[in-house]
């Protein structure tokens, strides 16, 4: 835990990948450690399609519920240009997790591209310390997309040192009712570990 | 016991601990899943209302039953209700009422941005305004007896941020709260001006109370002892902002935020060096600190809308920001990622077709809202829920021969039987010749399909009676009801050709079942042959998701393609087919 006692992982992505039953899995996941949490989501508007971002900040004693641009520790980004969208999140030292997908937003006229070029190229230069993590692949390979949140939840869990296995499984308990459905959420999240060895 | 929960939830956790009987309300954006939350708990009734105001009336006679009444809705919501509201003050409660405004600083999923504190005020109702998730869940609680105790609605003020943080919530048991059973008291509940005089002096007499009690409250109102150097007087998410940025400055934390506390503030002040006051939005803690004698800063230290956080409040009270931005994107452009509507959804080809007929479109509140959006860009106005009708009929008189016969009215059914009528009333009773397409999906989609008069379902997802939109227009004595689907764009242009040129009021009723509703089949996703593919863009210019372009030429994400075939009908190469409907 950071010396002014809070954690700020910052999720964000588009509407539909997951993003906040990934929040919400990491929420209780400290909650089941004793630690004070507050998250920030999205409704409404902006989940037709749109960018969605949720805040997840974690310590003894959590105030206010939106973590500072500057502030944040982790950033876990489902899609590529929603990772450099919130790249000024980042700490100097933070660290952001990103899965290796593009969506490009609504195209508007065949002439006009809508994406950035280049885009992990500017990612890999802008960000201090960056992991890629081929999160929509590794699903597709465990036969279902929708894990993506989980595996990117996985991954990030390494560098979460005070969070333990037994607060996690409390979590997956709490979220998912059907035995099926828990192990195969337990599976994924081991598959996103494996991205960050050594932890 | 602890929990993670949803401001929202919490809001109806604390209503169920409260011993509440009765839940109605509106939905919309950040106030909806207040009663979802609500619906599954027993011995309680919830149920959507078409409009705030009937869900606000409803619950009045709820609460003269003597039973205990939660009701809620947005912002805006509250001016559809304040007629109700504003009187319910005189009227005072038997059983405790209360009102969630959840107001949406920022303007995330608003059409403005009201600091609704002022309608308490307006009003002369108590006001509660909890910061974090645990205190929606006791304010909830302990409202209702607030309510009887100072015999008025308590106007329960939210924001977005307070509504949609989750965050560690205590659970306690219920409390007891026996129904009080209904009194006839015809001097308070009926409002004829010579009542309602009586009346206002317990109005005046309610306030004093309540003030007193604001006074004495270190529960709602209460003092965080720190330095005598600053005194900041906050309320709601600002306070958790204050708490984060200050520590050690002393904090007056207001709970009860209409009437002010005026004693307690002026005890306060004398304590510390300088006052602060940070809030959100307009000064209206500020303004009546001031006002009361107290020498206080506030709104020149901050932005004058939108709403606050940590790097703009630590700028206004330390100087700078806690953290330094250390990642540029200043020398990146990165393309926006609007909402907008999904493939398959049967707004977007009455867009289409509203836009190549150069129709003059006076719209509404809803997903269809999105139509105004490029590259669809078939939508010319947007005011108020149910203001499309009476608008589209000014504009369709005034608007000269270039107007005439080129105007609709675009509405969508949770919004028609929200005030839609009325305004349909109005045409049918002035002699319009204005047309209004009704988009029927039958839920209320963009708050997250809740169920309105027409889905035939209630909000635990049971079985109700359903109205027919097309039997109400007909009800209300419009001649002319077309109803039809919206995939089939040639005769879509002829039904509106045809009642745009009736010289007297026309529905049309497009009728297609929301996309993201469970039940909803669809076609295999639609082929791109490039061979034939002539790269003139019109089915980009549909605007979907589903079609991307890629080097230079069109491509098909089939993972998103519904096959609605909105595409295939504007490619004049026949370059991109349906494989086979399937029917949507
Ligand atoms: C007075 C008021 N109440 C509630 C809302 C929130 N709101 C926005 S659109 C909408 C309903 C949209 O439903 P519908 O008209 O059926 O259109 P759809 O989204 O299904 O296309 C609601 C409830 C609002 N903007 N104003």
């Amino acid at each position: 835990m950071e010396k002014d006692g809070i954690t700020n992982v910052l999720l964000s992505g588009v509407g539909g990948q997951g993003i906040l039953t990934a929040s919400r899995l990491l929420a209780m996941a400290a909650l089941h450690r004793g630690f004070d949490v507050k998250m920030s989501e999205v409704h409404g508007m902006s989940q037709r399609g749109g960018n969605v971002d949720t805040h997840v900040r974690i310590g003894e004693a959590v105030p206010s519920p939106m973590i500072p641009k500057g502030g944040a520790h982790f950033l876990v980004s489902f899609e590529k240009l929603e990772a450099l969208r919130y790249l000024d999140y980042l700490r100097p030292d933070g660290v952001a997790f990103v899965n290796r997908l593009e969506i490009s937003p609504l195209t508007l006229a065949l002439k006009q591209p809508n994406y950035v070029d280049d885009v992990d190229r500017i990612l890999d230069e802008k960000a201090p310390h960056l992991i890629w993590v081929d999160g929509t692949e590794m699903a597709r390979e465990l036969g279902d997309v929708r894990m993506v949140n989980v595996i990117m939840l996985g991954a990030l869990a390494t560098r979460l040192p005070f969070l333990e296995e037994a607060d996690w499984e409390a979590a997956v308990k709490e979220r998912f009712a059907k035995p099926k459905v828990r192990e195969a959420v337990a599976n994924a999240f081991r598959k996103g570990a494996e991205v960050c060895p050594g932890r | 016991m602890k929990q993670m929960m949803l401001g929202n939830e919490a809001v109806a956790r604390g209503a169920f601990e409260g011993g509440v009987a009765f839940g109605s309300g509106y939905p919309g954006t950040p106030s909806t899943e207040i009663l979802e939350y609500l619906a599954p708990y027993e011995n309680v009734v919830v149920q959507w209302a078409p409009n705030e105001k009937v869900g606000l009336e409803v619950a009045m006679g709820a609460s003269l039953a003597g039973v205990r009444a939660l009701v809620t809705m947005k912002h805006v919501g509250l001016n559809v209700a304040a007629d109700p509201f504003f009187s319910a003050s005189y009227m005072g409660v038997n059983g405790g009422l209360v009102v969630v405004s959840a107001d949406d600083p920022a303007m995330h999923s608003s059409q403005n941005e009201q600091d609704n504190r002022w309608l308490a005020k307006a009003a002369k109702v108590v006001m509660v305004e909890p910061s974090d998730a645990e205190e929606a869940r006791w304010m909830t609680r302990e409202a209702f007896a607030l309510s009887e105790q100072f015999d008025t609605p308590v106007l329960f003020r939210m924001t977005t941020r307070v509504c949609h943080q989750t965050a560690v919530v205590n659970l306690e048991d219920p409390l007891e709260a026996p129904a009080r059973g209904y009194k006839k008291d015809i001097p308070k509940y009926v409002l004829l001006p010579g009542h309602g005089r009586l009346r206002r002096h317990e109005v005046e007499k309610r306030l004093l109370a309540a003030a007193a009690f604001g006074n004495e409250s270190d529960r709602w109102n209460p003092v965080f002892e720190g330095s005598a150097d600053v005194g900041i007087i906050t309320s709601g998410v600002s306070f958790s902002y204050v708490r984060e940025t200050m520590p050690e400055a002393s904090i007056l934390k207001l709970g009860l935020t209409n009437p002010l506390p005026f004693e307690r503030i002026k005890r306060f002040a004398e304590t510390v060096k300088k006052v602060i006051v940070v809030e959100e939005l307009d000064p209206y803690l500020e303004e009546q600190v001031r006002a009361a004698g107290v020498d206080a800063t506030g709104q020149s230290l901050r932005p004058y809308f939108g709403e606050l956080n940590l790097p703009l409040l630590e700028e206004a009270l330390l100087g700078e920001a806690r953290n330094k931005v250390t990642v540029s994107l200043a020398d990146v452009e990165i393309p926006r990622r609007p909402p907008t509507l999904c493939p398959g959804c049967g707004h977007r080809p009455v867009f289409k077709v509203l836009r190549d007929m150069r129709i003059h479109v006076m719209g509404d509140i809803g997903c269809y809202t999105l139509g105004a959006l490029k590259p669809l860009g078939a939508m010319e106005s947007c005011l108020c829920m149910g203001g499309s009708v009476g608008m589209a009929e000014g504009l369709e008189r005034f608007g000269g021969p270039d107007l005439e016969g080129r105007v609709v009215g675009v509405i969508g059914d949770s919004t028609f039987f929200h005030s839609g009528i009325a305004g349909l009333v109005d045409m049918v009773m002035n002699g319009s010749k204005a047309t209004v397409l009704i988009l029927d999906n039958a839920t209320t989609a963009m708050t997250g399909a809740q169920p309105n008069p027409g889905s035939g379902v209630d909000i635990r997802g049971a079985p109700a009676p359903r109205l027919d939109p097309a039997d109400v227009c007909r009800g209300v004595g419009v001649k002319r009801v077309v109803v039809v689907e919206p995939y089939d764009m040639e005769n879509l242009e002829e039904v509106f050709a045809e009642e745009l040129a009736a010289p007297e009021v026309s529905v049309v009723i497009v009728r297609a079942p929301c996309v993201l509703n469970e039940g909803v089949t669809f076609a295999e996703p639609v082929e791109l042959d490039l061979e034939l593919c002539n790269q003139c863009g019109l089915c980009i210019r549909v605007g979907c998701m589903a079609i991307r372009e890629k080097d230079g030429y069109p491509e098909i994400l089939a993972d998103l393609c519904n096959g609605c075939g909105v595409c295939v009908q504007v490619c004049s190469e026949g370059a991109l087919t349906i494989p086979e409907k399937v029917g949507a």
